[in-house]
């Protein structure tokens, strides 16, 4: 009996232990601060950058001081066109996928963005991510307004100038959902076909690394050489290095769905 | 009366198409599945409920935090997982809320729809976590569901607050199609 206690005991001294140091680990870690912001996938339609929280309903971009977190108060509304759908921010501008195009704002007063283009396409839905002066939007063709022509592609824009984006490179998808950019690594999530890895050393030109055709996927956040996807089947999260090109990711674990 | 003819022209031509959109509609081929709208009453739509983890059953967006991943459980709440080990996620929590798709976070603040409203919540314990702050009617109602290429139940507002979509088996086509 005194043994069984012993083991209830260091049993739930495991269990406490780890708990509080991980409560003390969220309240003190570095990289979560009180103030601390996260990352989103480039699906989302809420971002938040410092103390504004940006939401992309389907016709406007609402913005939201959020200097006292706990009591968000509306700044500004910016009217759009019908289906936005995505909210990158990105450095000093805010990139917003529609079904008709992307809209590039200058966000250096943050509460009082600016649009400053509109990079038009075919009617399609296109979510944005971006690195340095090169944007890759992913358009999924099918949608009913494109019953003559259900193409889907990956395009490289040029937003050195993001009052004049420019077309660098197009070339064809599959059914694509949400993207990601790391380094030299482009990842492209083809719906139930599966995921797509780019190289993109050339940043104009992605080429296709990898495919893997068992991880249907929706959304993906790749971070520190971690590439976190989600999909029908689950979370699946993978090593990869932004650095170099042509190396294959390396599952690291996967949380399936029921 | 030249002009008259290119007007008729004109006319004729959106005719045939709205034609062509009535009978064969551009949109996808129906295989007899389609999305219905799920409504709830106002009171329904507020039901937020701080729950212990469950499984992944139709995963969305995804949200980074430091170690902690948040994972949108489509149209019905959202998973905290403590990731600081990526090899082994473990999954924490289960915050339910109505109708919520999105999510961002700031430190101890949770950002998440729930249905037409915006609530804040306090995810310091994310077994425990309290709802800080609501602002109603910050998101237009959604009339659609979050997928391309299909059917579903048009929208009919007086019925509620659409908070998620089910995919059924309908006999016949329904109106709407995205």
């Amino acid at each position: 009996m005194k043994r069984f206690i012993r083991s209830l005991y260091t049993i739930v001294l495991a269990g406490v232990v780890p708990l509080v140091m991980w409560r003390c680990e969220m309240a003190g870690s570095a990289d979560v601060g009180p103030g601390a912001t996260g990352v989103g996938g480039s699906m989302a339609r809420f971002a938040i950058t410092d103390n504004t929280l940006y939401i992309v309903t389907h016709n406007s971009l609402d913005v939201y001081d959020i200097s006292s977190p706990s009591a968000p108060t509306r700044k500004g509304k910016a009217e759009l066109g019908m289906g936005i759908e995505t909210i990158f921010p990105y450095q000093k501008n805010l990139f917003v996928g529609a079904n008709d195009g992307m809209y590039i704002f200058d966000s250096r007063q943050p509460q009082s963005p600016v649009l400053l283009s509109k990079y038009r396409h075919v009617m399609s839905c296109d979510p944005v991510v971006v690195q340095g002066s090169f944007a890759y939007v992913t358009l999924r063709g099918g949608a009913a307004c494109r019953q003559w022509n259900n193409m889907s592609s990956l395009d490289v824009v040029d937003v050195s100038n993001p009052a004049n984006p420019q077309l660098l490179n197009t070339q064809p998808l599959e059914t694509p959902y949400g993207l990601g950019v790391d380094g030299n690594k482009l990842f492209v999530c083809e719906g139930e076909k599966g995921l797509k890895v780019f190289d993109i050393t050339n940043p104009a030109v992605p080429t296709q690394t990898q495919f893997l055709t068992n991880v249907p996927s929706y959304d993906v956040i790749p971070n520190k050489n971690t590439l976190i996807v989600t999909g029908k089947n689950g979370l699946y999260q993978y090593r990869y290095d932004s650095q170099t090109t042509g190396t294959s990711l390396e599952l690291l674990s996967k949380i399936p769905v029921e | 009366m030249k002009i008259p003819f290119y007007s008729l022209l004109l006319v004729l031509g959106l005719a045939a198409c709205n034609t062509a959109m009535d009978e064969a509609p551009p949109g996808p081929q129906f295989d007899g599945m389609a999305y219905r709208p799920i409504y709830a009453t106002a009171q329904e739509q507020k039901d937020i409920k701080s729950l212990p983890a469950r499984p992944l059953r139709n995963p969305g967006k995804i949200y980074l935090l430091g170690s902690f991943l948040f994972i949108n459980e489509m149209g019905s709440g959202v998973h905290i997982i403590n990731n600081s080990d990526p090899s082994h996620p473990e999954n924490l929590a289960f915050v339910s809320i109505p109708g919520n798709y999105d999510i961002a976070v700031k430190g101890q603040w949770l950002y998440a729809d729930n249905g037409t409203d915006l609530v804040v919540f306090d995810i310091s314990d994310p077994t425990k976590v309290q709802i800080a702050k609501r602002v109603e009617k910050a998101i237009p109602l959604s009339k659609y569901p979050p997928f391309q290429n299909t059917y579903f139940e048009c929208v009919d507002d007086t019925k509620g607050v659409v908070v998620g979509w089910e995919k059924v088996a309908m006999s016949v086509r329904p109106n709407c199609y995205r």
